[in-house]
This record gives structure tokens, sequence and C-alpha cells, in this order.
């Protein structure tokens, strides 16, 4: 009896600290360009909330439509976000210094879009734009 | 602890179902420009076929440019794996059982009017777009391979390894199936020519023709017109748009 | 109508060694599962050109016989052999398991096996596979509802109902697995209406054959006493399912070898003296087929249970690799796009491509299998499934 009680509070207590899937924005190194931080196409309380929304749309309308817009497009994303550091080099996705894993490995969600798609721009030529 | 709020609201419902809205009736706007330089919002339509015609007697055997194009630009790398390495494109060489007269031909996918590949896909990943382009749903591909099994010409490869070098304008990774997709990637930025066409033609050889077939006055509508275009496997009764001249 | 009474076993040592091999079983194909996932599938041997190979050998035979061995309790629901009742409960139960076994492999060999909710939520219905995932799931819920029936008293008047459903989705289930590569209009191997009914003679026989194994290993194991007549009758099944899966597949290679345009494949399937013309013969027509035929209708052997568990482990094994030449030759074998020329090219194009079953297919496919005994187990070991006897006068009077 006691044992359930016990039991019931613990879980209780687990729920409500470990609920929500609040990680804090705050104490996790991103390493992005200061100078255009507050330029992402949509607000960032809106992007932290609904980016994986936005990507998925996009995934669709680029594969079954051919529309390449370039506002939710992953490269365009990954032009500002991902940049080189210090040494040149651009960070993998498997490390937190990626501003993608930086959240993601933290919240433990698995990020399957680079399994395909690169996690860094290409030096090659000019693929996509800052959004305005 | 931070809240993430949701924008459910009326407005913004509002506002994005104008814009879909907007954005449906867009390509009817652009009726007459359909076949050059599409806009980047505007989804791909069924009055354009993409395909291809092969000239063979162009063809050399010892010619690979088509298929180090490919592998450029869609950064296929070689493992040194021949029977899993990727191949998106790959040279053919035939020799006639009864005459010894041989042949060198380009065979990729044929991107079918009615494509096995499409009809065995479980979950509709392998599809057609409205412009005749057969491809992958990277999205929604869970790799059974069955696809694979389906395909008459063996055109489709599944990825074995992890991949770490992609290209951004051709995702790529393990455990799904892909196969030529006519660079769709060139054609939907405005560029209507595939790497191994423009390899071919900047090699002399002039072997490989890309453009809309159902453009009476495209250069491929025109030379099919004048020395026709065999289909591979023609009994199968699959409408490919790859022809080819010379076999 | 006197009542059939059913027991369950209980934990002692005649079933721990048995569980002990399943565990290590099963950690093997984790392993084998979670190398694949990491690394990808180049360790295994399949290629671009045999795109399917052990993994699904295995899980096409445990899918094919679960349909099969649910044949057992089909005979008593729907063709009212009131012999059969007692036995209806562990056809139930292998039927469950043999299906999980056999979905698990399918599963875990998928290049993306974390998109499972993909292939159960999006559909492409025009495809057979697509059917097939649907078929295979409701196979499932059909079977526990008919146990469920069996089970509880007051519900055995619907048992006939339900067991004719449960048949009627057994033949749709095993003509999708058939048609699987019946619809593959591509490959010479396949493309053939043929190949659903000898997918269904084959369940039937390898259903048939596991249940003998179950039997007698709980005969052998628990003390479960037969009589004649359930020996009889299992025996002459037998019988009569390899005759059917014989008919049909000499049925097919015979009206295969009379289309000129499938020479080409079906002599090197049946005379050009490679692996898959060894494994045929030798394989499926003498170890799966004549030696077992001549084993259970012989009169030396008449009576010996012993006998037909040799007989139902030389069908297994004989049914296995008939399903491995099915599969594997008809992949090897390479695609005749240019009828008339020969080919050769830098992606296998015109060679017979070869074939080597990795250790992780192997370890991943003996996972399916030990999924399926340790359903069986764990089954037994809860409910009461097995019945107090199956001698002559307890069963004649049902």
């Amino acid at each position: 009896m006691c044992n359930r009680l016990i039991t019931k509070v613990l879980l209780t207590l687990f729920l409500i600290f470990f609920s929500g899937a609040s990680i804090t924005h705050e104490n996790i190194p991103h390493n992005i360009d200061k100078t255009i931080a507050d330029k992402c196409v949509e607000p960032t309380d809106i992007m932290r909330a609904q980016h994986h929304i936005f990507l998925k749309q996009q995934s669709h309308d680029t594969v079954v439509k051919g529309i390449r817009t370039t506002k939710y497009s992953l490269n365009n994303c990954i032009s500002c976000h991902i940049q080189p550091l210090a040494d040149g080099t651009y960070p993998s996705i498997k490390s937190e210094e990626h501003f993608c894993s930086g959240c993601h490995i933290a919240a433990a969600a698995q990020v399957e879009c680079f399994d395909c798609h690169a996690s860094k721009p290409f030096k090659k030529k000019e693929i996509s734009k800052v959004a305005e | 602890m931070k809240k993430y709020e949701i924008k459910l609201d009326r407005r913004s419902f509002m506002k994005n179902s104008a814009m879909l809205g907007l954005a449906s009736i867009a390509p009817g706007v652009f009726f007459q420009e359909l076949a050059y330089g599409r806009p980047l919002d505007e989804p791909a339509s069924s009055k354009i076929r993409w395909g291809m015609l092969i000239d063979t007697n162009q063809c050399t055997e010892d010619c690979n440019a088509c298929v180090t194009a490919c592998d450029d630009e869609h950064g296929i790398e070689d493992f040194g794996r021949p029977a899993t390495d990727t191949q998106w494109i790959r040279k053919m060489n035939l020799t006639d059982e009864l005459s010894g007269k041989s042949h060198s031909l380009p065979m990729m996918c044929q991107h079918c009017e009615n494509p096995p590949c499409v009809d065995v896909c479980p979950t509709g990943a392998s599809f057609k777009r409205d412009d005749g382009i057969v491809l992958v749903n990277k999205h929604t591909c869970i790799g059974c391979r069955y696809c694979m099994m389906a395909c008459p010409y063996k055109a489709r490869s599944f990825v074995h390894e992890n991949l770490e070098n992609q290209v951004p304008h051709s995702p790529r990774g393990k455990g799904c199936v892909e196969s030529c997709n006519l660079c769709v990637h060139k054609i939907d930025n405005g560029d209507n020519n595939t790497a191994c066409a423009e390899a071919c033609q900047k090699d002399g050889h002039q072997a490989i023709l890309f453009g809309d077939l159902n453009d009476p006055q495209s250069d491929i509508s025109k030379q099919l017109h004048k020395y026709g275009g065999k289909e591979v496997r023609g009994d199968l009764g699959l409408n490919t748009a790859v022809r080819y001249r010379g076999i | 109508m006197s009542l059939i009474r059913y027991k369950s076993i209980d934990l002692d040592k005649k079933v721990i060694l048995p569980i002990i091999i399943i565990f290590t079983m099963l950690a093997m194909a984790l392993y084998a599962f979670v190398t694949l996932e990491h690394e990808g599938h180049w360790m295994t041997g399949m290629n671009n050109q045999v795109v399917w190979g052990l993994p699904h050998v295995f899980a096409i035979f445990l899918i094919v016989a679960a349909s099969g061995v649910l044949n057992i309790a089909s005979i008593s629901s729907v063709f009212d052999i009131s012999i059969y009742k007692p036995l209806s409960r562990l056809s139930g139960l292998l039927a469950i398991g043999l299906l999980i076994g056999g979905l698990m492999v399918l599963v875990l060999d998928l290049g993306r096996p974390d998109r499972l909710v993909v292939a159960m939520t999006t559909f492409n219905f025009k495809s057979i596979f697509a059917w097939n995932i649907l078929l295979y799931t409701g196979f499932l819920f059909t079977v526990v509802i008919y146990l469920w029936m069996m089970f509880e008293g007051r519900y055995n008047k619907y048992v006939t109902k339900v067991g004719m459903f449960a048949y009627a989705w057994r033949i749709i289930l095993t003509t999708g697995t058939g048609s699987i590569f019946g619809f593959l209009v591509a490959k010479e191997a396949y493309d053939s209406a043929m190949l659903a009914p000898l997918f269904i003679a084959m369940s039937l026989l390898f259903g048939t054959a596991i249940f003998i194994k179950a039997l007698y290993f709980l005969r052998v194991s628990f003390d479960l006493q037969t009589g004649e007549i359930i020996y009889k009758r299992l025996k002459k099944l037998l019988t009569y399912f390899i005759l059917a899966v014989f008919y049909f597949t000499i049925l097919f290679h015979i009206t295969n070898l009379y289309a000129t345009t499938h020479h080409d494949y079906e002599f090197f399937l049946l005379f050009s003296g490679n692996i898959y013309t060894y494994l045929f013969w030798v394989g499926n027509i003498l170890v799966g087929t004549f030696i077992p035929l001549y084993l259970i209708t012989s009169k030396k052997f008449f009576g010996c249970w012993n006998i037909l568990l040799l007989a139902s482990s030389l069908i297994i094994i004989g049914g296995f690799i008939h399903l491995y030449v099915i599969i594997v030759s008809g992949q090897a074998f390479p695609l005749d796009i240019f009828p008339g020329y020969i080919e050769s090219s830098t992606f296998g194009d015109g060679v017979i491509a070869t074939y080597t079953p990795s250790i992780y297919e192997i370890m991943l496919g003996f996972g399916g299998v030990a999924i399926a005994s340790a359903v069986f187990i764990l089954g037994i070991l809860s409910l009461e499934f097995i019945p107090e006897s199956l001698e002559d006068e307890q069963i004649q009077s049902k």
C-alpha cells in the first residue's frame, strides 16, 4: 500500500519535472553569425516550435511538386545557420557544435534529415541566398 | 521553463489558406511559359513530358563521360564494391548473337509512363511526377527494395552504406532506393538539361538529347519524328520516355 | 458431446533448454540487426542484383507456414472434422508465433526500419506488398479472435463462422504472398499466376510439417498421449500436401519450358549445374519431396512417430531450399534487357549474380524462428493450449 503511494508520488514528480519537453534555449552553443541572428525567415519562437512542420511541408512541395522556393528550403537554413568553425572546417552533424545537433542532441530527438541531406554548405557553387 | 506557442488562431489560418489558394492557381497564370525557365514556386506540370533520345551510333565503347558526369553531379562515390555501389547510369556493351555487331549505349531509368516500380511500392515513395519524371521520395522510402525487383531495366540502386559527402542538391542516404531522376534539381531551377546530356555534348558525341516530348517544336521531338526512337523492352507496354536510335 | 480438457505446462527443466537456445538466437539476431542498422547493408551478401536474400527466404517461409499451420484448426472449424478439434488451439498459437517471427525478420531487414510507422500508415493500394502488410496484421487479429472464440466457452458457437473467415483470410494472404513474385512481369523467373497456388500448397505442407514437429515436442517432453488416428490423419495430410506442391512445381516448370522465351532461365535453373541446380534437384526434389514421401508412405515405417518427425524435418529443409531457389535464383539470373544480344556492363548485366549469405543474415533469419518458438513456449506456459489427450478413444467421440 505504502509502496504504491510512494511510486505514485515519485511518478507524478517525475512527470512534472520532465514534462513539456522543455529544454531552455540558453546554455546551448550556437555557432551562428550574430549579425544576422535576427534575420531568420520566421521569428525565433515560431521556428523553435514549428521548424519541422515547415521543413516537412517544403519536402513534400519540392519532391512531389517540384516547387523549390527558398524560404523554407533546408539548404537555405544551412547557408545561415551552419558557419565554419575557427579552423575553417564545418561542424559534423554528430557534434553539438552543429546548429541542429546543439538542440537535438540535448533533447535526444534524432534528426534524420542529415542521413540524406548535406549537413554543410556546398563549396563549389552558390546554392542558396539569405532570405530577405 | 518556456512554453511553445503555436499559432493556431483564425488569422494565420486564413492567411495560410489564402496563400495556398493563390499558389494553386498560379500555374494557370504562367500558361505560356511552362516549357522554359519555370519559376521556383511553380509546380511541375503534366503539359510537359521530359524525355531523352539516345543515338547509339554516336556512342563509343570507351567513352564514359555520361557516367562520370552523373557521379559528379550527384555526389556518387566509388566504394570499390561494384556489386553494391550505386549506378544511376551505366554503359552497356551489346553484341548481336547472330551477326556479332556491337553497340555501346547508356542505360538508366527509362521514366516509363506506366512504371512497374511505382505500381509495386508499398508506401508510394516511388512515384511519377506530373512532368513524367519517375523518382523516389526518400522521405517515404522504407528501403524494402521491391521496386528494384520490379524494374525491367535494373535501373535502381540501393544505398548500402552510410554517406557523408552528399551534395546539397541531391540528397541521398543509407537505406533508401534511388535512380536517375533526369537531374530534377536542374530542371526545377530552370536549367533544362541533364548532366549526362551536357557532358556528352561537351565531349562532342551528341549521343544524348534531352527535352520535352510533349512539345512538337523541341529538338527531341523533331529528331524522334525524323529518325524514330526504339523503346527498350517495348513488349512490356511501359511507354518509356527514354528512346534509342541505332539498335 | 464430451468435453475436451486442455492444460498448460509449468516452467520445468524440459523447457529451460529451449528457452536458453531461443534467448541466444534472439540476442544474435539483435546484434545482427544493430550492426546492419549502423553499417548498412553492405555487410550482408545482398547487393543491387540480388536484392532479397536469406532474410526474405526466412520471412516468407515463416509467413507461409503461419498461414498453413492454421489449416489444422480450419479442418475442424470449416470442414467439420471433429477429430482435429483438440488441435485447434495449438494450431492458432503456432500461426500467431510464426507470423510474428516472419514479420519481424522482414521489418528488421528494411533499409529504413525506423520508418515502420510510415509503412503502416501510408499505402499505395496498387502494390500487392501494401496489401500484404494489411493482410498480415489482419491475420494476427483474426487468429487472436479465433482463439478467443475457442477458449471462451459461451463463444464456442461462433468458432465455425470465425474459422471460415480466418480460412478465407489465409487463402487471400497466401495468394498475396505468392503474388509478390507472381506480379513481377520484369523477371523471367516470376511473372506467373502459378506462384499463388504454389505458395498455398507450400503453406499447407510447411504448416502441417511444423505442426507435427510441435506435437512431437509435446509428446516427448510433456507426455501428450497420441493415438493411431491422429498419427494416420496427419501422415495422410502430409502425403497429400507433398503431392500438391510437387504438382504445382512440375506444372510451373513444364509450362515455362514450353515457352522459348523462358528457356534461358529454366535451363539455367534446372540443367546448368550451378548451385541452384543442385539445391533444386537434391535439396527440394530429393530431400524435400521424394525421401519424405517414401518415408511416410512406406509400410515399413508405419506407426513410427520418429519417422514422421524425420519426414517433417526434411520437408521443412527441402521447402526452405525450394523458397531459396525461387527467390534467389530468380534474381541472380540477369535480366534480358536486349533479347538477342549478349550484354555486359559495370553493373552486372549479362552475368549471373553471385549471392553468398552473410552471417548477419543467418542470425537475423534464425531470430525469426526464435521469436516463433518463443511465442509458442510462452503460450503453452501461460494458457491451456495443449489437449489433455489425443488417444483414439478421447477424440473419437468428440
